[in-house]
Formats: C-alpha cells, sequence, structure tokens
C-alpha cells in the first residue's frame, strides 16, 4: 500500500496557529501566504527580514515566522535601506499597502529604487485607505466613491491617481517591476510567479525588486468578495494593468 | 580636513563636528545616514568618505525622515548607527524617535543647535533643550541626552553616545550647539573605551534556531501597554540612578549657584571665578547628560544656596528642570541670549553682582 | 596667563587659514587654546573673522570675549570694526597696503606693514596672511617662528605640501619686516 503523502500544508514561514485577522474576502491573506510559500521555496525563511508598514499590511509580523520590524508610516523602504546597508547578506522586504508606498512614502519609495538598493518591495494597491475606514488614496480611482470622496474622485479636487508599477520602473536603480492581481486563481499563480521572481533578483543583487498586488477591500467597498475581484477585473485592471515593466534579467521584456 | 584623523594619543587641533565624526568612526559606527544642514554638514562630509574608506555604510539619505528611519532599520539589526542634523531638521525626526524609544533602538542622533524657531539662523542655540529633553514626539519616551562644552568632550560623549545607547537599548543625543561644531581645539581621541555590549538577544538577525523576533510599537491591548510603559520607566530610572553626571565647582559654600550647560557654561565658569576673586561666593553647576537631569544634586544644593541662575542660549528652557528640582526653596533667575554667542563673561558677573547685592 | 587674537579680512585673504596655524603653533606649545569662526553682525561679502584664545592657566576658555589683545587687520573694513575692541595697551596689526596708516586711538598699539605688497614681492599675494603671522610673532613674543613652521607644516595638506617652503618664508619676512614699533 502506498504511503500516505502531504501535498499541501501552511508553510514555514506562516506562524503557527496564527490566525488571519483581515476581513472576510480580503486579498492581504492571499498575498501573505504567497509570500511564505516563497520564501519556504527559495529557502529564505532564516535569513530573511521583515519591515513592516503602516494599515492593514502592519499585523503582517503577527502571521510571519520571520524576524521583523515596524515602521513609521511611509518609512519601510528607508528602514529596509538602514537594515539591507548594515547586514548585506540579509534577505529584506517591506509589505506595505498603496498609501504607504504612494503616498507619505513616496519619496523613500522611489529614492530606493533610485539607489538600487537591493531589496524586494510588495505594495498592496486596494485604491483605498482599508485600515482607517475607506478614504480617498494614492490610487483610488477617477469616479470611485470613498468616505472622502463622496461624489466620486474627480480631477478638479483630487487630482489622478498613480500607476505605481510603471513609476518603479522608470527608476534606473529598479531590476525589476511587476503589477500583478489575486482576481483568479491562474492570476494567483502568475502572482506568486512574479514574487518568486523579485526575491531571486534580490538573492542575485541586482538592484531594487518590486511587485504590485491589485487587491479587494469588501469591507470598505461595500461588495462581496466575488464582487470585490469582479471589481478588480472590470474597473482596476483597465488602468492598472497587469504585466511586467522592468525585469532587467529578460533579454526583451514584453509589456502587456 | 575630511582626510582621516588616526586613532591617536596625540592632540590634534579639530572642529567639533570632524571629533564628533571621527569619534564615531572610532567608537565602531557600522552605518551613517544623513542629510545636509548647517552647521553640521562637516559630520556627513567626513562620514562621506571615511564610511567608503572603510568598506561601511553609508547613505546620503533622501530627506532626515528617512535619514532617521535608515538608523532604525540598521540599528535593529543590533548595528551601530548614527545620523547628525540641527534643529528645524531634528524637529523632522521627532515621529521616529518616538518609534526608536518605545522599540528600544541604540540609536545614535547627533543635534548641532542653530537658531529658531522656524527656518532659524545659523547662529548657535541652545533653543533645543526642550526638543532633546521633552521631545517632539507622541507618547510618553525619553532620550538619553549628553551635553559638551568643549571639544575635547565632543570626542568622550560621543564614544559615551554610542555605549549608553546600546547598554539601555535607548536612543541617544548628542546635543551640541553652532559654536561648539565650528570650534576648533586640541583633543586626543585615543581608544573607545568602553566595552561592547551584546546584542544578541534581540538584534534582528533572522529566525534560525529560535523563534523570530518583531520589533514593534503597535500595541493592541491597553494592559500590555501598560505594563510596557511601566517597564520602560523602570529602565529611565534606572538611567537616571547611574548615569546622570555634571561638573560642580565652588558649590559647597555659595550663596549664588550658576547652572549652565554646552558653550555657555564655559564663559559662566569663567565668570565664576572672576566673581570668587571679587569676594562673591559663587558656584558652577553644569549638567553633562541633560536627561537624566542632576535634579537630586540641584535639589540638594537649594537647601544651602540662596539663588540659582540659568545661564542658556535661548528664552529659558533648562531653566524649568532647575526649578522643578529647586521646588521653591530658592529663587532661580534666568540670564539668558535669545540666540547667538554665549552671554559674555561680564555679562554674567555684572549680574552676580546685581544679584547679590554688591550693585 | 590667558591672551585673544581676532584674525579678521575678507573672504579669500586666508584669515581661517592663519587663525588655524595660530591655534596649531600655540597646542604645539603645549598651551590650551580654542579657535572659532566669529559670529558677528557681517552679512555675506562683509568681513571673515575668527578669534584664537590662547592661554596656559585654565582648562577651558571662556569665549565671545568682550576685549582682544591682538587684532590683525588685513582689510580696512576689519580695521574700522575691530578697532574699538582692543584692550586698552592692546595690539592693531594692519595691512597697510589696503588700511590708511591712521591712529584714532591712542590708548593701543599700532604695527603698519604692507603684508600685501611684501605677498605679491614674494610671488604670491595670497600669503599675506602668513606673513602678518610672522609680525605678530615678533612683536608679541608669545610664539616662535619655529613653532609656526611646524604648524604651516601640520595644517598644510598634502596635496599642498608644495607650498610650504614659500609659506615658511612668508613667516620669515613678516617677523623680518622692519617694523617701526611705537610703544604708547
Amino acid at each position: 500500500m502506498a504511503a500516505l503523502t502531504q501535498t499541501f500544508k501552511m508553510p514555514e514561514s506562516i506562524k503557527k496557529g496564527s490566525k488571519f485577522s483581515f476581513c472576510p474576502g480580503c486579498d492581504h491573506g492571499v498575498a501573505v501566504r504567497l509570500i511564505a510559500e516563497v520564501l519556504d521555496e527559495l529557502g529564505l525563511r532564516e535569513n530573511t527580514i521583515l519591515v513592516a508598514s503602516i494599515g492593514c499590511s502592519v499585523t503582517l509580523y503577527d502571521f510571519m515566522e520571520v524576524d521583523s520590524i515596524e515602521a513609521p508610516h511611509g518609512r519601510a523602504l528607508a528602514e529596509a535601506t538602514g537594515v539591507k546597508r548594515a547586514r548585506p547578506e540579509r534577505t529584506v522586504f517591506t509589505y506595505q499597502g498603496d498609501g504607504d508606498f504612494a503616498s507619505i512614502g513616496m519619496a523613500e519609495s522611489l529614492h530606493c529604487a533610485l539607489r538600487g538598493e537591493s531589496v524586494t518591495a510588495i505594495c498592496i494597491n486596494n485604491t483605498t485607505y482599508g485600515m482607517t475606514g475607506g478614504q480617498l488614496g494614492p490610487t483610488t480611482l477617477l469616479g470611485q466613491i470613498t468616505t472622502t470622496s463622496p461624489t466620486g474622485r474627480n480631477v478638479d479636487y483630487y487630482g489622478y491617481p498613480i500607476k505605481i508599477a510603471e513609476h518603479i520602473a522608470l527608476c534606473d536603480g529598479t531590476a525589476y517591476s511587476a503589477r500583478v492581481s489575486l482576481d483568479t486563481v491562474p492570476n494567483i499563480r502568475k502572482a506568486k510567479a512574479a514574487i518568486k521572481k523579485a526575491f531571486e533578483i534580490q538573492q542575485q543583487g541586482l538592484g531594487f525588486s518590486f511587485v504590485e498586488i491589485l487587491s479587494t477591500c469588501p469591507t470598505n467597498w461595500r461588495k462581496t468578495p466575488k464582487e470585490s475581484h469582479q471589481r478588480v477585473r472590470e474597473e482596476m485592471m483597465p488602468v492598472y494593468k497587469p504585466g511586467v515593466y522592468k525585469d532587467i534579467t529578460a533579454a526583451a521584456t514584453e509589456v502587456k | 580636513m575630511t582626510e582621516c584623523l588616526t586613532k591617536t594619543g596625540k592632540k590634534v587641533l579639530t572642529k567639533g563636528n570632524y571629533a564628533i565624526a571621527n569619534a564615531a568612526v572610532l567608537a565602531g559606527c557600522e552605518c551613517y545616514f544623513g542629510y545636509p544642514i548647517t552647521p553640521q554638514s562637516e559630520i556627513g562630509e567626513f562620514m562621506s568618505g571615511k564610511m567608503q574608506e572603510l568598506k561601511r555604510a553609508y547613505v546620503s539619505a533622501e530627506s532626515e525622515l528617512a535619514a532617521i528611519n535608515m538608523v532604525i532599520g540598521a540599528c535593529s539589526t543590533g548595528a551601530k548607527a548614527m545620523t547628525s542634523s540641527s534643529s528645524c531638521a531634528v524637529a523632522l525626526m521627532q515621529e521616529a524617535l518616538s518609534y526608536a524609544a518605545t522599540d528600544e533602538l541604540p540609536i545614535v542622533l547627533v543635534s548641532v543647535m542653530r537658531g529658531g524657531p522656524g527656518l532659524g539662523n545659523i547662529y548657535p542655540s541652545q533653543g533645543d533643550y526642550n526638543q532633546a529633553t521633552i521631545g517632539g514626539g507622541n507618547g510618553d519616551y525619553k532620550l538619553i541626552v549628553l551635553a559638551p562644552a568643549t571639544v575635547q568632550e565632543c570626542v568622550d560623549l560621543t564614544y559615551k553616545a554610542f555605549y549608553l545607547a546600546h547598554k539601555y537599548k535607548n536612543p541617544t543625543v548628542l546635543l551640541a550647539d553652532g559654536l561648539l561644531g565650528q570650534m576648533m581645539e586640541p583633543v586626543e581621541f585615543g581608544e573607545y573605551p568602553y566595552p561592547e555590549v551584546d546584542n544578541s538577544g534581540w538584534a534582528l538577525t533572522g529566525a534560525k534556531n529560535r523563534p523570530a523576533r518583531v520589533i514593534r510599537s503597535y500595541a493592541p491591548s491597553a494592559d500590555e501597554r501598560c505594563e510596557f510603559l511601566n517597564k520602560l520607566y523602570a529602565k529611565y530610572k534606572l538611567i537616571e540612578d547611574n548615569e546622570t553626571e555634571w561638573e560642580e565647582i565652588n558649590t559647597e559654600n555659595a550663596d549664588i549657584i550658576l547652572v549652565s550647560f554646552g558653550s555657555p557654561a564655559r564663559n559662566a565658569k569663567s565668570a565664576m571665578k572672576e566673581c570668587r576673586k571679587l569676594g562673591l561666593k559663587v558656584g558652577l553647576l553644569r549638567p553633562i547628560t541633560l536627561f537624566p537631569f542632576p535634579s537630586k544634586r540641584i535639589a540638594e544644593l537649594a537647601n544651602i544656596a540662596k539663588k540659582f541662575i540659568s545661564v542658556e542660549i535661548n528664552m529659558g528652557q533648562m531653566i524649568r528642570d532647575i526649578k522643578l528640582a529647586v521646588n521653591g526653596k530658592c529663587p532661580v533667575e534666568l540670564l539668558n541670549r535669545p540666540v547667538g554667542n554665549p552671554p559674555s563673561v561680564d555679562e554674567i558677573v555684572e549680574r552676580v553682582k546685581k544679584e547679590s547685592g554688591v550693585l | 596667563m590667558e591672551n585673544n587674537f581676532i584674525i579678521a579680512g575678507f573672504g579669500g585673504q586666508g584669515v581661517l587659514l592663519a587663525g588655524e596655524v595660530l591655534a596649531n603653533a600655540f597646542m604645539l606649545d603645549d598651551k590650551n587654546v580654542t579657535w572659532y569662526p566669529s559670529y558677528g553682525a557681517e552679512m555675506r561679502g562683509g568681513t571673515v573673522n575668527c578669534e584664537i584664545v590662547m592661554n596656559d592657566i585654565e582648562d577651558v576658555s571662556s569665549v565671545n570675549k568682550a576685549e582682544t589683545d591682538y587684532i590683525i587687520a588685513l582689510n580696512q573694513a576689519s580695521f574700522d570694526r575691530f578697532l574699538k575692541k582692543i584692550k586698552k595697551g592692546g595690539w592693531m596689526i594692519a595691512n597697510s597696503t589696503l588700511v590708511k596708516e591712521l591712529k584714532p586711538r591712542a590708548d593701543i598699539n599700532y604695527i603698519f606693514a604692507p603684508v600685501s605688497a611684501l605677498a605679491d614681492k614674494l610671488g604670491n599675494v595670497k600669503m599675506a596672511n602668513i606673513l602678518s603671522l610672522g609680525v605678530l610673532a615678533k612683536i608679541s613674543k608669545l610664539v616662535s617662528v619655529e613653532t609656526l613652521e611646524k604648524a604651516l607644516d601640520v595644517v598644510i595638506p598634502a596635496h599642498r605640501k608644495h607650498l610650504l617652503p614659500l609659506n615658511i618664508k612668508a613667516l620669515k619676512i613678516g617677523y623680518d619686516y622692519d617694523m617701526q614699533i611705537v610703544n604708547i
């Protein structure tokens, strides 16, 4: 009789017995799991230092079995720079929301990319400030209703949202910049591949690696999980097109 | 002058800012992160060349916000790391200082004070006594604050800043002023005189063969935060008990005690000696640690002295701590210059005469 | 004994460097010494000056002194500005190439030496600062030319060492300048 083999288990990089505190249907949990699987597969867990940020992303250190420090709002990539410069042999990554990365932390994010720091940044883009109750953020789409854009984002009052992965790709220190989504199983697999690629690029010391993850916020969007993924596809993806915007390891990068 | 000052027992004539930078290198500072601001830019200039030469970390940060947070990142791994800045730019760092104090990280900040408020000017000032000792960050926290009065002390207290920061896992500020930063005096660097502190019990090194470590300030539970803050303040009490440092001359039989730190303390010292020549019973107390402040000693002296005069380059900031220590036992007067050079020796002597009723 | 010195001129005359050389010389003589650039009321484009406090009794010198023992004024603006700051019986050493030979105060000593012209003759007008240190050494007797030479060696950086002999020459020209010392 063939012995039983376990084909599905919790990654070792996930803290044992931890229960995600994210809202039902939120994509954070999927993103965290993907990162954990990648760290496991690359054998990096014991060598990794996570810099957490402010927002829903802050609790990541409660769920991952890696050494972690929490940065003030927007400063994650400055702290990551400090960690990496002090201990270049460590794998260092940040886990930030779009507000943390591209609004309050824009200077830190861009300059970290420009310096080509050998760190990996994961940015969850859900087009809103989730933890504070769904206010307008840097990636809130035109027309999107939030608690601080009650009639929808209009250009006169709020200006335009930012396309993060494209901006980061423009920085000369960036080795890899991609945007992925978690709305379908194939896309989740692509997301994992992108995260893995980002960490591999850090291992090779090629420069700054970045993955923007289109994500849901069912609570603040006032949508079911299913409707939320539908919104990712129908409203976010046309503006925030998934794809690899820079990959210095690819002979010729095809931007889709 | 940006060339390396070698480890030497010989005296070298050195500017305060270079003295601080070179002492930091000799103290084993592994990482420097900074953003330029007068009157301390020489520190970053020196570090940019020296740290690269020694294959240590140096980053010209995009802002003071980034610089101090880079220090936090580096210190979280147990590294010796520092930044340096001045007044209006140290104001930008207040948030991070609150985080670092709560995270109990051994960051070293050199703050070379200039005139304020706002952009102010580049003249010497002590307008950031409150900024350093009380702080502008949120919540209950304390920084260790060391105040040199000579270029030699810039060296000695830089060494001490790294040691105390690591010994107590507490952010430590070297609080100098523009005059000291630009001043040259003969100094001896010698060897870093303190033992290395073992950081292996808490530093982030990767969770190998042990549970993961988290350095965080987020505290969802009120009870846990209460427990933590009580523990943090017990540490501050320990620092007060062990590390309070001051210089004291002729105070035992003094009617008037001058209290002054940093560069004005030099003039207060000369003035005190002048007064003694005139037969006036004057003493000097120079706080070297501003936190912990020598409150206990001042309280003792308040039983004997008839009056204290606080000599400061600001509108009167340290005087508040003196008054708290004196606790109403005798008057505490202020002799200040709002910004610029310290009150002159003559000015201080005249004031003492007036206060002692000679004039 | 405590003595203090102010060296003043306009930017480019090597005022701060001359001060650094003097301060180093005092250090080499095992004196306590403090050098600091003056934070006066001047705006940009005005005079540059630094103060050197030398003493062999106090471990720590006071700063921002009301009066000065010696002033080296390399230009007219510095002469005008610092004249009143000289102690009774103190010395004004003025660069007579650029300063009018007037003696508005009767209670101080004056030396008018054409240090710029002498430096120009030597081949580099920028040596006026070092030349004036030679003059100071002669009249103050507080520091020797030999010590100043050693101090020059300390201050002049490695990539400028070829200028050392000329600087030493300037020092000696200043020291040997036949000045009419008129004591009050």
